[in-house]
């Protein structure tokens, strides 16, 4: 299952619009980035979590955490064992392994990766990213073509992974063993480029072609049907966002 | 030489599955597996060849339980052709994805040599073509040519014939019917072409819904109207032809007839038959 | 209307090859308004170029050696830009998949409105229209990766019949569909070609299905136009058909037996009610 599938619905947040949406997630990163609290970073993750959970995303929103936690904790590590100043906490033969600041740093960095990556990830799964295209072109005057090429490459990656896994299996039925260690499985991949090049460079071709007959160039901005007017929803969100934003830069 | 015993499985996230399915091939039987798209064909074919491997039941190969042994062993005994000859070619000549599966399997050089040479001959191929930049037709060849070099037991083909115009279905056709005669190669295709089936299968396996609804003598199945249609397949023109002349008939006189030729025969054998009896009431009502 | 005068189109040679064979040669052709054409012939006979050459594709989009004229309702595919064809030709293309827009059904169709600038009101009309024209008005807000291949070709159609073309194009619609939703887009087709008096051109392999829907049959091979004529005329035809590789279906195939054997002197069927006819009174001809 992809992460940055969009899962359909009907909930407060399916229904703000696309740009609301995408200037929360951005300002929740934000918030993420600038506070220094760890007590503050895990009530943003677990703010989320409860706004998730209560538009009926809480799984997908667990998942995504879970994920990003792997991430997370990588970077902990990392920094665990980089910043070397501060009281020692952990050493050992006259070398010290972890300091205080370090750990407290490490700590925040990895919370701070879940909570700047999460709305982000979260915006693709309750934006459909046509919605997305249209509200940029429409709301924030983003050149069509542009929006465009974007909301294309997004929509062709679950694509692409599908025919990815599928030359892959051909390949399985060939005899070829994928289940080696990574480097086997990098080098087996190798060859499994040029099918997938190939089938690419004609679907994207034949869209090219299909948009084109459809008068893709005539397009201008007045040119899109749906309307995205903002509501009290997205003026409500966008507020509590820069709240949080305040909040984080004082906490 | 394949053995479904009970199998059954469902794709995680999806409704399609297939649920207690149970037959047998015999080694050199050319089987067909017939229904509309999303009856549970592909499943049954990737079950086939170990790319995915029951929730319950056991698929058998040549005896092993397909859970029991990699893929890549299995794909020694088994060839499979895919719908799209583009996912399984990956080599920038002919000669070199012919020898590619070769390879995997580890033979000799000087036998990788000889087995490509051979195979380029028979599938009349050029060694040197850039298979990408060749036709469907000819990539399809190309695919299949590499896997029947590897001299699989048993070959599954999934609507081998999609995209292919009739002269090359025929000459993919003709020549797998050909390994199946002479050197009992086991085939297995996936294919909702009646004309097809009708021409090539000795048995047919009817799927619908992720269960098996029907496995008969190819003749058998083609005159089963009912089954046909609760699969929703169309039947070949001939066996329905006959269906059609004998239905309502006191005796039915076409029951075994199934291709052109023997329609032609039949009806001649009841004009002389009629002619003799002329005046004494009709053979066909 | 179209018309081909002395067309013929070859794709540039890659690299230093020698130039490429003409995928079209010498075409005279003329498509009435209102007919509805089937075009078969093995692969690269120039089906597909032939589809590109009346929306216009060919020579905008594949370039190459262009002769002789292609004109499309009096406009020369020359000179006008494939959107202004576009008004007049709507194509389908081959990979369903790929053609695709939009990730909700509803979407594809708007693409082509907004983009030529169809008014708001027009908008809501067309789409009501074309979506209770094919059926399909239970879709308008699945995503299309989650239907099957049939409602997936009808939201392609759909989307180009709400630009209200002449004349639609499509290039095998049915290659990756099994024979109930075959027939079910060729029903479609059908009526689009009797009651809303579209010009139907189909690329198809499927000769039985050219046999029950076209009017107008026409054969191509290397290039070059060989057959054109009422799809029932290929009974005239059956020795030509068999040598550029295209089956005829089983009961020409029979009715040319029994023609041959002296046994049967009458029109030869292409379906199964002309067959049987055609059996039982070969039959009763002898109890006489």
């Amino acid at each position: 299952m992809n992460l940055l599938q969009y899962l359909p619905g009907n909930s407060v947040l399916h229904r703000l619009n696309p740009v609301t949406k995408l200037a929360a997630a951005f300002l929740v990163g934000i918030c993420a980035i600038v506070s220094h609290s760890v007590v503050f970073t895990i009530s943003l993750i677990i703010l989320l979590l409860g706004i998730c959970t209560a538009c009926g995303l809480g799984k997908r929103a667990l998942r995504l955490t879970r994920s990003l936690l792997v991430l997370g904790g990588m970077m902990f590590v990392f920094q665990l064992f980089f910043v070397r100043s501060g009281d020692p906490l952990l050493s050992a033969g006259g070398f010290t392994f972890v300091t205080r600041d370090g750990l407290s740093s490490a700590v925040l960095l990895g919370l701070r990766i879940v909570a700047t990556m999460l709305p982000l990830m979260l915006l693709f799964a309750i934006t459909e990213m046509n919605d997305l295209c249209g509200a940029l072109v429409k709301r924030l005057h983003v050149p069509y073509r542009y929006a465009f090429i974007v909301t294309t490459a997004f929509r062709f990656v679950p694509l692409f992974t599908s025919e990815f896994h599928d030359i892959e299996d051909a390949q399985k039925a060939r005899g070829v063993e994928y289940d080696g260690g990574i480097i086997k499985k990098l080098k087996l991949s190798v060859p499994l480029f040029v099918p997938l090049m190939m089938s690419s460079l004609k679907k994207v071709d034949a869209g090219a072609m299909s948009a084109q007959l459809r008068g893709f160039n005539l397009r201008t901005v007045s040119s899109g049907y749906r309307e995205y007017p903002f509501t009290a929803a997205d003026i409500g969100c966008i507020l509590f966002s820069l709240l949080l934003v305040g909040a984080a830069a004082v906490l | 030489m394949l053995r479904f015993e009970d199998v059954s499985f469902r794709y995680p996230h999806s409704d399609s599955s297939v649920e207690h399915l149970s037959f047998h091939i015999q080694k050199g039987e050319f089987v067909a597996l017939i229904g509309s798209n999303g009856a549970g064909k592909s499943t049954i074919s990737r079950l086939s060849n170990g790319l995915l491997k029951p929730d319950s039941g056991t698929v058998y190969l040549d005896g092993t339980p397909t859970t029991s042994i990699r893929t890549s062993q299995i794909a020694r005994k088994a060839g499979f052709l895919f719908q799209n000859p583009d996912r399984q070619i990956c080599q920038n000549t002919v000669r070199e994805e012919l020898a590619f599966g070769l390879r995997l399997m580890g033979l000799p050089e000087q036998e990788i040599r000889e087995r490509t040479r051979e195979a380029i001959e028979q599938f009349s191929l050029d060694g040197d073509w850039f298979p990408f930049s060749r036709s469907r037709g000819e990539r399809q060849r190309i695919a299949l040519a590499s896997v029947l070099v590897c001299r699989p037991q048993l070959v599954i083909l999934d609507e081998p014939t999609t995209g292919l115009d009739y002269r090359e279905c025929t000459a993919i056709m003709d020549y797998l019917t050909r390994l199946n005669r002479e050197e009992g190669l086991t085939v297995l295709m996936v294919s909702h072409d009646m004309e097809l089936v009708s021409q090539y299968a000795g048995r047919v396996l009817v799927l619908t819904g992720g269960q098996l609804i029907g496995d008969g003598a190819t003749h058998d199945v083609m005159r089963d109207q009912p089954l046909l249609g609760r699969a929703h397949v169309l039947p070949a023109q001939i066996p329905a032809l006959a269906l059609k002349l004998d239905a309502g008939a006191k005796q039915p006189q076409f029951e075994d007839v199934f291709t052109v030729e023997e329609m032609f025969e039949t009806i001649c054998r009841l004009r002389k038959e009629m002619s003799a009896t002329a005046g004494k009431g009709e053979v066909l009502s | 209307m179209i018309r081909f005068q002395d067309f013929s189109f070859r794709y540039p040679a890659g690299g230093s090859q020698q130039p490429a064979e003409f995928a079209l040669k010498d075409i005279n052709l003329e498509i009435r308004d209102g007919e509805f054409v089937g075009i078969t012939g093995t692969s690269g006979a120039g089906k597909s170029t032939l589809t590109y050459s009346v929306s216009g594709l060919v020579p905008h989009h594949f370039a190459g050696d262009f002769y002789g004229s292609v004109e499309v309702n009096g406009m020369d595919t020359v000179e006008v830009h494939p959107e202004q064809l576009a008004k007049f030709v709507g194509q389908v293309f081959q990979d369903i998949d790929s053609q695709m827009v939009s990730s909700i059904a509803e979407d594809e169709i708007l693409f082509g409105m907004e983009n030529f600038q169809v008014p708001r009101d027009e908008i809501t009309r067309r789409l009501e229209t074309v979506l209770e024209m094919l059926g399909i008005a239970s879709l308008r807000r699945r995503q299309i990766s989650s239907l099957s291949g049939g409602q997936k070709q009808k939201v392609a159609i759909a989307s180009i019949l709400a630009l209200q073309p002449d004349i639609i194009l499509l290039d095998e619609p049915t290659g990756e569909l099994d024979p109930e939703s075959t027939i079910m887009i060729y029903e479609i087709l059908r009526r689009l070609n009797q009651e809303f008096h579209k010009t139907v051109i189909v690329v198809e392999q499927k000769i039985m299905v050219l046999c029950a829907y076209v009017s107008r049959l026409i054969v191509l091979d290397k290039g070059q136009v060989m057959f054109d004529a009422p799809a029932r005329r290929i009974t005239d035809e059956i020795e030509l058909f068999q040598s550029l590789g295209i089956n005829v279906p089983r009961v020409v195939e029979l009715g040319q037996m029994l023609k041959k054997a002296g046994l049967y002197a009458g029109e030869i069927p292409t379906e199964l009610d002309g067959a049987e006819k055609m059996v039982r009174e070969v039959c009763a001809d002898a109890a006489v």
